[in-house]
């Protein structure tokens, strides 16, 4: 069965490009979310298997909204998407418990690696 | 990965970037401590960069970057959101603007980032401007909305769908094309006198409408879309002149016909540039008069029934009537008598002939001619009016009543000879059937009194160059209007009732001819034309 996967950025373009991506690589996209307060929200509904977050985004941060995802499901997979010059952002993510990172410009290559790798651990 | 797929996504969405960062750096000026702004300014800035380095538009990316590193600053308190910060975040939106046209246009990009990215970067404030001061800027307001709690106007986001307005136009021509027909058949029942065809002919009516005006609140937009042109403009014009001023707007949420809102953004412009440039003083002067030193120029949306207020107002010199009527006579526009006919409301409106201007200078920013005949043609055009009003020493309100849709509207059936024309119910003040006697000669013109004012006739049939109405049994029919600023009899053959058209443009050549503003077919099949009486005078 396909891993369920909710993408949250507060770019429509980033999500449907993200979408393309994972759909491509035989992931099923449950759920999107423009912001970090409809990131958790959906992701208590529809408890998808595997989610990509945006750090920045309005009304709640990506960390933000890390913090309560994983305050909610401590076993949630979240996979962190950053710029670069963000350094300092990944390691409070890695704090707060995201699995890994994958950075914009995304690289359809290494967006499917890391995410796969990411499933695995 | 094919990422041309992509592109009207990117320009679409990265335009609505552009635009919230402009109207937030506009909103900031005025606020310019407010958290919530300068994170939004950030966010802005950070999205579009990576926007566009997903689709490699270098130079955009560039731009983008050295805007969210300047953001960074004032977000994190080392720079104040300072009017040098302002300009160069504008400058930097008008430049990504212009390379977004380069790649919508496929053309080669036209524009290159030059230097600005480096000022961005280094910006510094200056050392002797006092709102310079690099003051800390205030702790995050804490968040008012609960997890879990939407957040306002989420909802309709979510609940929207874009259609092309091609869609748009075509739901509107076959409403439009629906109602034509609706009286072919009013026509057809009339004639059969079978009363379930009627009824069901009235119902069908009755649905119509009810379509109609779906269909165009559709086509509504919020008055919003146009806005942030104006706030730059606006802002751009005090700056030029050097004149310290408030711009505040008001009903923006007001929806307008998008065939609508296309064409105000210049007749409005040109109200603003006036307002600023002519209507507002220099503070000194201001100051002189007893005012507050910051002028306040203010643009208001309001809805009354089923018509939009559009209201451009200053507090500057205001205009005098005495001052425009010599003016005018001075420039040979009316002559003596007729300037002891015009009430003060009247004398304001010569703004709106061709050729008139009191502004007593020519500047860069307004130009020759201040373009109110312009404006005033392009409103009458929109089927809507101007009126002004204004006292000397107080300021100066100009109010355009605008339709909120144009494709359908009600008209003024008449006929003149052996051809049927419509004018807009916008453009007839009155109508009047007047005995013969009633009217009068004076000088060359033949006058009427209405209200205690002499109105001017004149013949449609003359001005279409038809041969001229006899009128057997002595009654004159004609219908007021307004054109520059004075009421003006138009005296037609009949006037044959109201009638609600569907509107469409000519085409080449006809477009061409003056007087004539677009066809609509009659239930019956006729075709008629719409007058543009403005045109004709």
């Amino acid at each position: 069965m396909a891993t369920t996967v909710m993408i949250v950025d507060d770019s429509l373009f980033m999500r449907k490009m993200l979408r393309d991506i994972l759909e491509e690589e035989g992931y099923e996209v449950v759920a999107e979310a423009s912001d970090g307060v409809e990131a958790v929200d959906k992701y208590r509904e529809s408890r998808p298997g595997l989610t990509t977050l945006d750090i920045v985004m309005p009304n709640k941060t990506g960390i933000e909204a890390l913090q309560e995802i994983m305050a909610f499901d401590p076993a949630a997979r979240v996979v962190m998407c950053s710029a670069v010059g963000q350094e300092s952002l990944t390691v409070a993510a890695a704090q707060a418990g995201a699995k890994a990172f994958i950075l914009k410009p995304f690289n359809p290559e290494l967006v499917a690696r890391v995410l796969r790798e990411a499933c695995e651990g | 990965m094919d990422m041309s797929q992509y592109r009207n996504l990117f320009l679409s969405e990265a335009r609505e970037y552009l635009k919230a960062i402009n109207d937030t750096v506009v909103a900031l000026e005025e606020a310019p401590a407010d958290r919530a702004g300068i994170d939004t300014l950030f966010r802005g800035a950070h999205s579009l960069k990576g926007m566009a380095a997903s689709m490699e538009y270098g130079d955009i990316v560039e731009i983008a970057h050295s805007m969210e590193d300047l953001m960074i600053r004032v977000r994190d308190g080392a720079l104040a959101f300072d009017p040098g910060v302002a300009d160069l975040l504008l400058e930097g939106t008008d430049l990504i603007d212009g390379l977004l046209n380069d790649v919508e246009t496929e053309c080669e990009p036209r524009r290159s980032p030059g230097d600005l990215p480096g000022r961005l970067s280094g910006y510094a404030p200056k050392p002797f401007d006092p709102g310079a001061r690099s003051q800390p800027p205030e702790p995050p307001p804490t968040r008012s909305s609960a997890p879990g709690e939407p957040e306002p106007g989420k909802e309709t986001e979510v609940s929207t769908v874009r259609v092309s307005t091609e869609l748009l136009d075509h739901l509107v021509n076959l409403t439009g094309e629906l109602i034509t027909n609706k009286h072919r058949l009013l026509n057809i029942g009339r004639d059969l006198g079978s009363p379930p065809l009627n009824e069901a002919v009235a119902e069908t009516s009755k649905l119509l409408r009810a379509l109609h005006d779906e269909v165009m609140k559709v086509r509504l937009m919020p008055f919003e879309a146009i806005c942030d042109r104006f706030q730059r403009s606006v802002r751009t014009l005090a700056k030029k002149s050097g004149k310290e001023l408030h711009f505040e707007l008001e009903g923006r949420e007001i929806g307008l016909d998008r065939g609508i809102l296309e064409r105000l953004t210049d007749p409005l412009n040109h109200l603003l540039r006036n307002a600023v440039d002519h209507g507002m003083e220099e503070s000194a002067e201001r100051l002189a008069a007893g005012k507050s030193a910051r002028g306040e120029v203010k643009l208001s949306v309001s809805r009354d029934r089923d018509r939009v207020l559009i209201t451009v107002s200053d507090d500057g010199r205001g205009m005098d009537p005495e001052r425009m009527i010599a003016a005018a006579i001075r420039k040979g526009l009316i002559s003596a008598t007729d300037a002891q006919q015009l009430s003060p409301r009247q004398a304001l409106m010569l703004a709106c002939i061709p050729g008139f201007s009191t502004a007593r200078e020519v500047t860069e920013v307004s130009g020759r001619g201040v373009g109110m005949d312009a404006v005033s043609s392009s409103i009458q055009k929109l089927g809507g009016t101007l009126a002004i009003e204004s006292e000397p020493g107080k300021g100066s309100s100009f109010t355009l009543r605008l339709p909120m849709s144009i494709a359908i509207i009600h008209a003024l059936v008449v006929r003149c000879g052996a051809i049927k024309g419509a004018v807009p119910v916008s453009a007839v003040l009155r109508t009047v059937e007047l005995r013969r006697e009633q009217v009068t000669t004076v000088g060359k013109s033949q006058v009427f009194q209405m209200d205690d004012e002499a109105i001017p006739l004149l013949s449609l049939n003359r001005l279409l160059g038809l041969p001229l109405g006899r009128f057997p049994d002595g009654i004159v029919p004609l219908f007021v209007t307004e054109s520059k600023g004075r009421r003006v009899g138009i005296v037609v053959d009949r006037l044959l009732g109201q009638h609600e058209l569907f509107i469409k443009p000519l085409g080449r050549p006809l477009a061409k001819l003056s007087g004539v503003a677009g066809g609509a077919i009659l239930g019956d099949g006729e075709i008629i034309t719409l007058l543009d009486v403005a045109g004709l005078l």
